[in-house]
């Protein structure tokens, strides 16, 4: 800030520490006491629940764990969400794959979360984790036509053949259902390509928040069952009744948003309230 | 090159008997190529900051070191105890996410800051954009949206139509690109990929 500067241009031109310092107080408060403020549940998250509850008992689902470091905190949530729904519900088959080199990695940390043990689940019979498959698109393509040729180990490097939820499942067509959580367009739009368009494997997608309108065109031509940003993981939570980390973060969302939008009323009052001055003035 | 490529596409579209195994083939060989890749991209790396370190570029040589130090730790841990091993989950858990998640969440404090400095209502155009980008956030707030509903259909007609009809534009904007690119790779007249000259630099272009 120029010395001489009137109120209006100093207002325009806040130092950006001032803006960081009070999103960080805003951001802070909810971490440490949660408000409990109210969570819409949208068409999208119902629209996901009821597929998944759908499901006839037996029914394998291939998920696909490709997001990385930096979305976890917001799919992680997501991911923990629907593990809980999937094995609550029992008798399915999550078969999961990574597409991201530190897929399983996370994977791990959100099993850790979930506890499997706690609803009776062993892995191995109830589920299980194929690994990292290297090459994004061409991995999915390679396991939807012969997944046993493109990798026979889980990720620990144990034969798929001794874990008795690999029995009978071949290809994409053993699959009742395709899950992907993801940080890159690669992974969202590729299973589109090579599962739900060949296959015709009905697809739930779990992105980061601002990949929601690349991916916006697949769901209304009817290729994505449901969209769901990783941000709505509260509103899965709260339909699954395990509140957690994604409720906690719908009150650091809801308080975040408000106070960008009163920046934003601010910063258009200071505008105008300098371009007026200035007029005054006769600049 | 051709005949791959055919033979992928083929399969793909047409599903003819007996190409299956072909192309599963093709596709792992994929794979296995790309992980390779990634063992390559850890030598580049070695080779690229050792001639940092040696030249002692000015501002970057230490942190050079550094990541050739964080490289070497990770490789060890990781052959030691696995991949999948608790000490290299906790390794990951300590190091690469911790930083990850922080990068991308550093990224809401510049985007606050791009609100309240970009989002002026200077003209007409700005304060369209202004509009729409006020329902999308406050749409996007869980609690706002249960206490002014109105906002919801808003959002949803905004999402639904010009979003989509735009991203729709983009999208075979960029799939018609594809198909020509596949193309000229198919035949022959594409070789970037390979780290070849093409003809307008082969020209002297660029």
């Amino acid at each position: 800030m120029s010395k001489g500067k009137g109120f209006w241009a100093r207002l325009e031109d806040v130092p950006r520490e001032v803006l960081y310092a009070i999103l960080l107080i805003v951001f802070i408060i909810p971490m440490l006491n949660p408000m409990g403020f109210p969570v819409p549940i949208s068409d999208a998250a119902k629209k996901w629940y009821a597929t998944i509850d759908a499901l006839p008992a037996g029914s394998a689902i291939m998920i696909d764990f490709g997001y990385s470091g930096g979305g976890e905190p917001e799919l992680g949530p997501m991911a923990a969400a629907v593990y809980h729904h999937i094995f609550r519900k029992g008798g399915l088959k999550p078969i999961t794959m990574s597409t991201s080199i530190d897929g399983t990695l996370l994977w791990d940390k959100v099993i850790a979360e979930v506890n499997p043990e706690k609803y009776g689940r062993k892995y191995g019979v109830d589920y299980i984790h194929i690994g990292y498959i290297a090459g994004t698109e061409t991995a999915m393509a390679a396991v939807g036509k012969d997944l046993r040729a493109t990798t026979n180990t889980d990720y620990h490097g144990a034969s798929l053949d001794q874990f008795p939820i690999m029995q009978g499942i071949k290809d994409a067509s053993s699959f009742k259902l395709l899950i992907c959580y993801t940080t890159g367009g690669d992974q969202s739009e590729g299973w589109v390509r090579q599962w739900n368009t060949p296959y015709k494997t009905p697809y739930l997608c779990s992105v980061i928040a601002m990949m929601v309108p690349t991916m916006l065109p697949y769901q209304k031509a009817g290729q994505i069952v449901s969209l769901l940003a990783g941000a709505q993981a509260g509103e899965m939570e709260l339909l699954v009744g395990m509140p957690a980390r994604g409720i906690k973060s719908a009150d650091v969302i809801t308080l975040t948003h408000l106070l960008v939008f009163a920046f934003v009323v601010l910063g258009n009052i200071a505008h105008y309230g300098r371009k007026a001055s200035e007029r005054a003035r006769g600049g | 090159m051709f005949v791959a490529a055919v033979l992928v596409m083929v399969d793909y579209f047409l599903k003819i008997p007996g190409t299956g195994p072909a192309v599963v083939q093709l596709q792992n060989w994929g794979i296995i190529l790309t992980a390779f890749t990634l063992g390559f991209g850890a030598v580049n790396l070695f080779y690229l900051h050792t001639r940092h370190i040696s030249r002692r570029t000015p501002g970057q040589w230490p942190f050079s070191i550094w990541i050739l130090v964080m490289i070497v730790v990770t490789a060890v841990i990781g052959v030691a105890t696995g991949a999948t091993g608790k000490q290299y989950s906790w390794w990951y858990n300590s190091t690469y996410f911790a930083l990850s998640a922080t990068v991308y969440s550093s990224l809401g404090f510049y985007m606050t800051t791009g609100c309240y400095r970009a989002l002026r209502a200077r003209n007409v155009e700005a304060a369209l954009l202004l509009v729409v980008g006020a329902i999308a956030l406050l749409r996007n707030a869980p609690a706002i949206a249960v206490g002014v509903p109105i906002i919801i259909p808003m959002e949803a007609w905004l999402s639904a139509v010009p979003t989509t009809s735009a991203q729709r534009g983009i999208m075979i904007g960029a799939a018609l690109g594809a198909i020509a690119l596949g193309v000229r790779t198919m035949i022959g007249r594409e070789t970037g990929f390979l780290g070849r000259l093409t003809e307008a630099e082969r020209r002297g272009g660029t």
